[in-house]
C-alpha cells in the first residue's frame, strides 16, 4: 500500500487518538506526523500479520501521545506493540462497524470503570496515582480495569 | 505480580497501559520474553486498548497536515538520494565478473538505442503537433481579420454606398440582409430609404421558417443620403429565415409588423 493511502485510510484516527490525549491540535498533528514518518522509514517495527496495522497504529497513537504528555522519549514498549491478528480494520466498513460497538460497549460501562478507563487510557496516570486520586485499593483500580477491557472485548466480539 | 507460573491478567492489561511502575513494567517484560502464554494474553490485552482508541470522536485531520507529510517524507527521499548513489565496495566474484563484462556494455547499449529512439519519437509527435496547432490558429486569426474588414466596410459612416440601376430607372429604396441562422447574427444595409417624420421608424422583421411570427430585428432611420444599417440585433440562435421585411412603425418600434411592407426578400434555404 502506498503511504500517502495509508495516511489517508488511518490519519485521521492516529490524530483523532492523539487529540484526545493531549487536547492540543499542534501537539497531536506532531505525534501523527512522527508516527506516520516512523512508518515509512521502517523503523516503527509494525510487522505484518501482527494485527492489523489500524489496530496498531491507534495504540501507537496513544501511547505515543502519552509519552508527549509526560514528555518523556517514546518508550520502548511503544515499539513491542503487538496485537492479535485476528484484529482487522483495514476497510472503512469494518472500522464504522467496530467503532459503533465499542462505543455503544463503552457508553454500557458501568460509571466507575468508564473512569478509571479514562484516567488510565487518556489522562496516562498509572494505577497508583488513580487509586490516590480516587481512594480505591489498588487491587480494586487493577481489577475495575481489567473487568472493563474484558467487559469491551467480549461486546465486541459478541 | 505473577499468579502462579504466569503473569495476571490484571498486569498485563496494566502493563499494555504503561500504567505499570519501571519496575514492574522490566519484571512483566522479561516474563513476556519467555513464555508464550503470557505473550499471547498482552497482545490480547493490547488488543482491548485499540477497541478503547477506537472509541475517540473522529476529528478532521488539520488543514495541510496530508501535504506537509508527503512534503517531509519526499524531503527525506530526496536527502537519501545521494547516499544511493555512492558505489558500495564489495568483495570481487570474478566468475561472476566474467559473466557480467560480457553482457553488460551490450545491455547497456541496447537500453541506451531504445530509449533514444523513444526520446526522438516523442519529439517528432511532439514537433508534429505544435506545426498543426500553428496552421489552426494563423487560420482562425486570419478568417477574423476578414470577418472585422467586412464589418467594418459595411458600417463604416464614411464608406460609399453605390446601388448600380438600369440607369433609366429612378433609384428606388432596396434592402441588403445577410443572416446567420446558427448564430443569430444579422446585418442589414439598406438604400435609398426615405425619410421619415420623427413620430415614425423603420423596423426590421425576420420571417422565421417555421412559420411562427415575425421577430423584431432592429429599428433604424436612415441618414441624409438614405443609407441605413442595423449590425447584429439581439435575435435568438438556430431561427431559420423564410424572408425579411422592413415596415414603418411608430418611433417605439411595434411587435408585430404593421402593414404595408415596405421592403421584402424571400431568403434562399440556407446554403443556398
Amino acid at each position: 500500500m502506498a503511504m500517502a493511502e495509508v495516511f489517508d485510510r488511518y490519519g485521521g484516527l492516529v490524530y483523532s487518538v492523539a487529540l484526545r490525549v493531549l487536547k492540543e491540535p499542534d501537539q497531536a498533528e506532531d505525534v501523527m506526523q512522527d508516527i506516520f514518518f516512523q512508518l515509512w522509514k521502517g523503523t516503527g517495527t509494525y510487522v505484518e500479520g501482527r494485527g492489523s496495522l489500524g489496530a496498531w497504529l491507534a495504540v501507537v497513537a496513544r501511547n505515543r501521545a502519552i509519552d508527549s504528555l509526560r514528555r518523556k522519549k517514546p518508550t520502548d514498549s511503544v515499539e513491542d506493540v503487538v496485537l492479535p491478528a485476528k484484529t482487522d480494520l483495514a476497510s472503512e466498513s469494518e472500522r464504522n462497524l467496530m467503532i459503533e460497538k465499542v462505543r455503544v460497549v463503552m457508553q454500557g460501562l458501568p460509571p466507575e470503570q468508564q473512569k478509571l478507563v479514562e484516567l488510565a487510557f487518556f489522562e496516562g496516570m498509572s494505577h497508583s496515582e488513580i487509586a490516590e486520586m480516587t481512594g480505591d485499593a489498588l487491587g480494586t483500580v487493577k481489577t475495575r480495569i481489567r473487568t472493563a477491557l474484558m467487559t469491551l472485548r467480549k461486546g465486541v466480539q459478541g | 505480580m505473577t499468579n502462579g507460573a504466569h503473569i495476571s491478567e490484571e498486569d498485563l492489561a496494566l502493563h499494555a497501559l504503561q500504567a505499570l511502575t519501571a519496575e514492574e513494567s522490566a519484571a512483566v517484560q522479561a516474563h513476556v520474553a519467555e513464555c508464550e502464554v503470557c505473550r499471547a494474553e498482552l497482545a490480547a490485552a493490547t488488543g482491548d486498548l485499540a477497541l478503547v482508541a477506537l472509541s475517540v470522536e473522529q476529528q478532521p485531520l488539520p488543514a495541510g497536515a496530508r501535504d506537509r507529510f508527503l512534503s517531509r517524507i519526499a524531503e527525506d527521499a530526496k536527502q537519501a538520494e545521494p547516499e544511493a548513489k555512492i558505489a558500495k565496495i564489495i568483495p570481487i566474484n570474478r566468475a561472476a565478473v566474467g559473466r557480467v563484462s560480457v553482457w553488460a556494455p551490450r545491455v547497456a547499449v541496447a537500453a541506451l538505442l531504445i530509449i533514444a529512439v523513444g526520446l526522438s519519437w516523442e519529439v517528432l509527435h511532439l514537433d508534429m503537433r505544435l506545426r498543426r496547432e500553428t496552421a489552426v490558429l494563423r487560420s482562425l486569426a486570419a478568417k477574423n481579420a476578414k470577418a472585422q474588414a467586412v464589418v467594418d466596410a459595411l458600417t463604416a459612416p464614411a464608406a460609399q454606398r453605390v446601388l448600380l440601376t438600369s440607369v433609366k430607372t429612378p433609384p428606388s429604396p432596396t434592402g441588403r440582409a445577410v443572416y446567420l441562422p446558427s448564430t443569430g447574427a444579422l446585418v442589414f444595409q439598406g438604400n435609398n430609404l426615405a425619410s421619415l417624420p420623427a413620430d415614425k421608424t423603420y423596423e426590421l422583421w425576420v420571417i422565421p421558417a417555421n412559420g411562427t411570427a415575425p421577430i423584431p430585428a432592429g429599428l433604424f432611420r436612415p441618414d441624409a443620403t438614405g443609407n441605413a444599417s442595423v449590425v447584429l440585433p439581439d435575435l435568438p440562435k438556430g431561427i431559420p429565415a423564410k424572408a425579411f421585411g422592413v415596415t414603418v412603425e411608430k418611433a417605439s418600434g411595434s411587435d408585430t409588423p404593421t402593414a404595408p411592407i415596405l421592403l421584402a426578400g424571400a431568403a434562399p434555404a440556407a446554403g443556398d
